[in-house]
């Protein structure tokens, strides 16, 4: 056995996922968890699903009395939450995370322990979800929860069901988020620059970063409703100066853009699939990626338009009917840039194909009921009705479903080695579209007929009966065709023939792989010198010399650890080599610390909530402590001698920083959502503060303030130190640090116990100690951070000068500054702006 | 019911508008239905052309693909859109509220709906009398939870929010009856709160507002009837005002009137002496959740206690 042999041997080995019953649990690697994402969220389809025709009996007749309207009110609010939380973005998640390294020619996710834990929070909050059945305590206020219903006075126990389990699936959203945009940013392959990016990772990018803005609002507004419910704060509680459309603002706000969250990774899998049946590239290409960022970035500015009807000014509502209107180019650009791409090109009509021509008739026609709904005027008269439930279950349906069911068709040989029975495909596909259409379609008729959303029964006289009946028989349609999708599904896998290597002849890099991928992906990253590599001519290509030779000199390199390439944000230019992490029982281990923590705080079992949380600290504390990352003796090899690539990045060439810089954009949001809601309670106050409580005194707490600030800039003294290392001042200047805040810690505890009003008060005593709650939360955090910081520099008290060390300082300095920052935005909000303003 | 009203059918849908605002954005409604359906085939044409057509080598990237994606994915669509864009805003303007003094104030409770004159001291619930050819204000606003008024023939729906006054206009153009529903979701009898909208010629109407004010002050002025002792005894006086006879818990509408309503329940049934002994008897088997108990009256009890009732017109 020679050296390579050997090599190649450690390799593999170090990649391998843990094999046994246990060791399941501990497995990171990037594969099983995109497809125990796609598993569970099709387990909570089915569930929905079976929710939604038991609802369609209800309705089939008029003045029925099947289920009732208690049970009605628990389905359809289980069947919004699940499809909107547990099914669609999940089933989505799982395909990036399965195909976005060898989409991108990487080796991992960025942060493999992150995916797993995400992914056991988001099974862990779907449990909680459905768990409401089991004690009899279903939610019934609707996905939406608007208040007052959803106070405590109006719903029980099932609402806290569904508030806890959607705070997991939050968490396990803006992780998953985080990661996403991290891999894509750093994990390419040398040359793939912004512009040769596949529009899959070009959709997932606009949307990860999406999804933290999005979700880290609904967390921020879950917490506050939360409170509402369990700590007796009055944010939406309208007899104690607040206001339920505060909620609606803040729900929306995460609402609109949750849909594009979902549509346009759809897009980008149209992108890929419509190429390679076309057998061209994709027309337009920065069109279409013009057209993703922007439906991004103007998805944030359209969430009124779900409120027209609760007696805003015209004047305001306008505004937002206009951008509603302008969102519409960027989907017409996509749609006709797929259809540019198969015209007269004779496309090969397989499945997949099928599927996307699927989604282009239903989704046009969804977008085109949606600029209907968009139009005030016509909204007054169509919101709330079954309308909109047709115009959304085209667009989410035709949009979302179709797109996903084309990129099973299309993909299933690449992540499952088998490829799907073409038969049944095309069988499954025709009792979809022709169900679905059947069934949603006399649903703009029924709504514009008189029937309103969200009712258990419609008496006979609105004479829609008959409409009703035909939506019910061919929700069963629909019903059977995803049975057949599914038993194509489990009939491949278990005796379906082998795939070939790329079975559509597809340009897209992933296709340069055999059907069984290995865990590694990539035992060699490839080069990138066009968008399409399958189909370049080998001739045309100037290589690049540099790239070549990392490329090849990572061949099943480094064999010690896991470890991937890691490149330039724009240019696709190779940095350097990153650390990943292996197998680890941590992420299942917290997530199930986090579940127990919930489920007995919900119960109201304090004791066990108690250990719960404990053992979540614990749990966390472990996670985050720092460890040798053993990359010394790499200094050496000819990996790092040859290429001249560091195996210790720091500052953004590091995909660490990039997590950090993630997380402060979702602790960032959250404050946003607490200055906001000060902001607009007191909007629409008489006097501010409520209730003749006195102005605060802003001088006496602004030594606290203050301190953070201090404990920021002593923290930049102590990085400063350990770069010229000295280890004594840095240990000094870390430890003053912690010091200050642990003063500024303190004094937010004791402005909030020495308010002279509560939380309960009215809503601005809610606003003003919840935001100082959040506030030292955030400095206990960053006292954490600190504490690790100073433990690594005595870990690496002989190392100080390593890149490692530096990067914790530089992540750790990051949070202090942005600590700092909100702080004294906080002390602005709080203890200036009732005098100043 | 009014005289003015027997022979009727009720209309209750979005298609079929009896007034001008209602009118104007049905119109606007076909209008979009027709242009949509146009753009939806001609999409479809493109498609099935791009499919099907007669194979044709166009170079990747050429200036003509770029030419029919920008054309027709945004100059074409700006075109059309700034078009409704502007039809939107004018309509928009000419559908809204004015600040006037409104005439009826709508408001609204878990599962049905106030309705006050405050102008001739009027209260009564889940039916809204209006003249036609006028444009009356309406303010709403709501005691629990969010609910909202739609009456599709007459006008779209506003919000019904707690701690806010908001306002919708109604205007019918020919006398009639219009359905109208909560459109928010407001909970377990959700479904079942709906009201009735009466048109009347201004005349007519002018007759019924008579009618109802000096109904309720006959009834103060009424000698005690065995109907009256038995509503005080079996406990409705508690959640239910009439006349000048005050409830103590604002819970159920006042029965003032309730002997000249279309319906029970919040337009659950037709108003009759029949269904009103089975709403007495056990209104929770027609409207699950509604917050009226059981109760149980003697027969006789039922018989008096519903004479009653209906004789209040």
């Amino acid at each position: 056995m020679n050296v390579a042999d050997n090599t190649r041997k450690n390799f593999e080995k170090v990649w391998t996922a843990p094999v046994g019953w246990g060791d399941w649990f501990a497995s990171v690697n990037n594969q099983p968890y995109g497809a125990r994402f796609m598993s569970a969220s099709f387990i909570f389809f089915s569930l929905a699903g079976i929710i939604a025709l038991i609802m369609r009996i209800q309705l089939a007749v008029p003045d029925n009395n099947f289920i009732g309207p208690k049970v009605y009110n628990e389905l359809f609010t289980m069947h919004g939450s699940t499809m909107m939380y547990l099914v669609l973005l999940p089933f989505l998640e799982g395909f990036a995370i399965f195909l976005l390294p060898a989409i991108l020619g990487s080796r991992e996710m960025a942060f493999p322990r992150m995916s797993a834990f995400s992914f056991w929070v988001f099974f862990s909050g779907g449990l909680v979800f459905f768990s409401g059945f089991l004690f009899d305590a279903v939610p019934d206020a609707g996905w939406f929860v608007y208040p007052p219903l959803s106070s405590s006075k109006y719903s029980g126990l099932g609402l806290d069901f569904l508030l806890v389990g959607l705070g997991f699936i939050e968490i396990a959203g803006v992780g998953a988020g985080i990661e996403i945009v991290a891999t894509i940013l750093k994990f390419r392959a040398p040359g793939m620059s912004l512009g040769k990016m596949p529009l899959f990772a070009w959709a997932w990018l606009v949307t990860g970063f999406m999804i933290i803005f999005a979700f880290a609002t609904l967390f921020g507004a879950t917490v506050l409703i939360e409170l509402d419910r369990a700590a007796g704060t009055s944010f939406f509680d309208p007899e104690r100066g607040g206001l339920p459309l505060l909620w609606q603002h803040l729900f929306w706000f995460f609402g609109h853009p949750d849909v594009y969250i979902m549509f346009i990774p759809a897009t980008g899998m149209v992108s890929m699939i419509l190429p390679a049946f076309a057998r061209r590239p994709l027309a337009g290409y920065t069109w279409v990626a013009g057209a993703i960022l922007v439906t991004g970035f103007m998805s944030f500015g359209l969430w009124v338009h779900h409120m027209f009807t609760t007696g805003m000014p015209a004047l305001s509502m306008s505004f937002f009917v206009a951008a509603s209107l302008v969102i519409v180019l960027a989907s017409a650009t996509q749609v006709f840039a797929w259809i540019a791409t198969i015209w007269r090109r004779r496309p090969i009509i397989k499945s997949p194909m099928l599927f996307i021509l699927g989604f282009l008739a239903i989704f046009v026609l969804g977008g085109l009921t949606g600029v209907m709904v968009a139009v005030l005027p016509f909204d007054l008269q169509s919101h709330d009705t079954y309308f909109v439930v047709a115009h959304f279950h085209y667009v989410l349906i035709g949009g979302v479903v179709f797109p996903i069911l084309a990129a099973l068709h299309y993909w299933m040989p690449l992540m499952m080695g088998k490829m799907l029975n073409e038969q049944m495909a095309k069988w499954s596909f025709w009792l979809i579209f022709v169900g679905f259409n059947l069934a949603f379609f006399p649903m703009h008729i029924s709504g514009l007929k008189g029937m309103a959303r969200r009712v258990y029964t419609y008496p006979e006289s609105l004479g829609i009966g008959w409409l009703n009946m035909l939506s019910t028989i061919a929700s069963f349609i629909v019903a059977i065709g995803f049975i057949c999708v599914a038993w194509n599904v489990y009939w491949s896998w278990r005796k379906g023939p082998k795939a070939p290597r790329n079975p559509w002849s597809s340009g897209s890099l992933e296709w340069s792989h055999d059907v069984d991928m290995p865990n590694y992906v990539n035992l060699k990253p490839p080069v990138i010198y066009s968008r399409d590599p399958l189909w370049e001519s080998p001739e045309e290509i100037k290589r690049n010399e540099r790239w070549e030779l990392i490329s090849s000199e990572l061949e099943a390199m480094p064999d010690r650890f896991r470890a991937t390439l890691i490149t330039d944000v724009v240019t696709g230019e190779p940095q350097a080599v990153q650390k990943v992490a292996g197998p680890s029982y941590l992420p299942v281990l917290t997530a199930l610390a986090l579940l127990i923590t919930s489920i007995a705080t919900l119960l109201q079992s304090y004791l066990v909530a108690i250990a719960g949380l404990v053992a979540t600290i614990i749990a966390a504390i472990q996670w985050l402590w720092p460890s040798d990352p053993e990359l010394e003796e790499l200094e050496k090899s000819p990996l790092v001698q040859k290429t001249g690539l560091t195996v210790e990045p720091t500052g953004s060439a590091s995909s660490s920083w990039w997590a950090m810089a993630g997380l402060l954009a979702v602790i960032g949001t959250i404050f946003g959502v607490l200055y906001y809601s000060y902001f607009y309670l007191r909007l629409y106050s008489e006097a501010w503060p409520q209730d003749g409580i006195a102005k605060p005194d802003y001088l006496r707490p602004l030594g606290f303030y203050i301190s953070v600030v201090l404990a920021c800039i002593l923290f930049k003294f102590a990085g400063r130190a350990q770069r010229r290392n000295r280890l004594n001042s840095a240990l000094g200047f870390g430890g003053a640090s912690l010091a200050f805040l642990a003063i500024g810690l303190l004094g937010l505890i004791g402005m909030s116990m020495s308010a002279p009003f509560s939380h309960q008060v009215n809503a601005y005593g809610s606003s003003f100690h919840v935001t100082l709650w959040h506030l030292a939360a955030l400095v206990f955090a960053a006292c954490g951070f600190v504490a690790v910081a100073i433990v690594r520099l005595l870990k690496s008290s002989q190392k100080l000068l390593r890149g490692y060390v530096t990067l914790q300082m530089e992540i750790t300095g990051m949070f202090l500054s942005f600590t700092a920052a909100v702080a004294i935005l906080g002390y602005l909000i709080l203890f200036m702006s009732p005098t100043l303003l | 019911m009014s005289r003015e009203v027997t022979s009727f059918y009720v209309r209750t849908s979005a298609l079929d508008p009896a007034g001008q605002v209602a009118s104007s954005i049905f119109e606007l409604t076909s209008w979009m239905t027709w242009i949509f359906g146009a753009v939806f085939v001609l999409v479809m044409v493109l498609v099935i052309i791009g499919v099907f057509g007669k194979r044709q080598e166009i170079p990747p990237n050429s200036e003509g693909e770029s030419k029919f994606i920008v054309g027709l994915g945004v100059i074409f669509p700006t075109v059309v859109l700034t078009g409704l864009l502007i039809l939107t805003l004018s309509l928009t303007g000419a559908i809204q509220p004015t600040s006037e003094e409104p005439t009826i104030k709508v408001t609204g409770y878990m599962w049905w709906w106030e309705v006050s004159y405050p102008q001739h001291g009027i209260v009564t619930a889940n039916e809204i009398y209006i003249p036609v050819g006028e444009r009356i204000q309406i303010e709403v606003a709501s005691v629990d939870v969010i609910h909202s008024l739609w009456v599709p023939s007459l006008a779209g729906k506003m919000d019904l929010i707690p701690g806010l006054k908001n306002r919708i206009v109604f205007e019918a153009s020919e006398p009639g009856v219009y359905r109208g529903q909560c459109a928010e979701f407001c909970g377990l009898a959700h479904a079942q709160m709906s009201l009735h909208v009466v048109a009347l010629e201004p005349a007519a109407y002018a007759r019924w507002l008579e009618q109802k004010k000096s109904a309720r002050e006959e009834l103060s002025a009424a000698p005690p009837s065995a109907g009256l002792e038995v509503f005080k005894k079996v406990g409705c006086a508690e959640c239910h005002s009439i006349g000048k006879l005050p409830a103590l818990g604002n819970v159920g509408p006042d029965l003032t009137h309730v002997g000249s309503r279309v319906s029970l329940g919040a337009g659950t049934v037709l108003n009759n002496k029949g269904n009103l002994m089975g709403w007495i008897s056990n209104p929770q088997a027609l409207k699950p959740g509604n917050k009226m108990p059981r109760s149980f009256l003697s027969s006789h009890e039922l018989h008096v206690l519903s004479d009653y009732l209906l004789s209040l017109k």
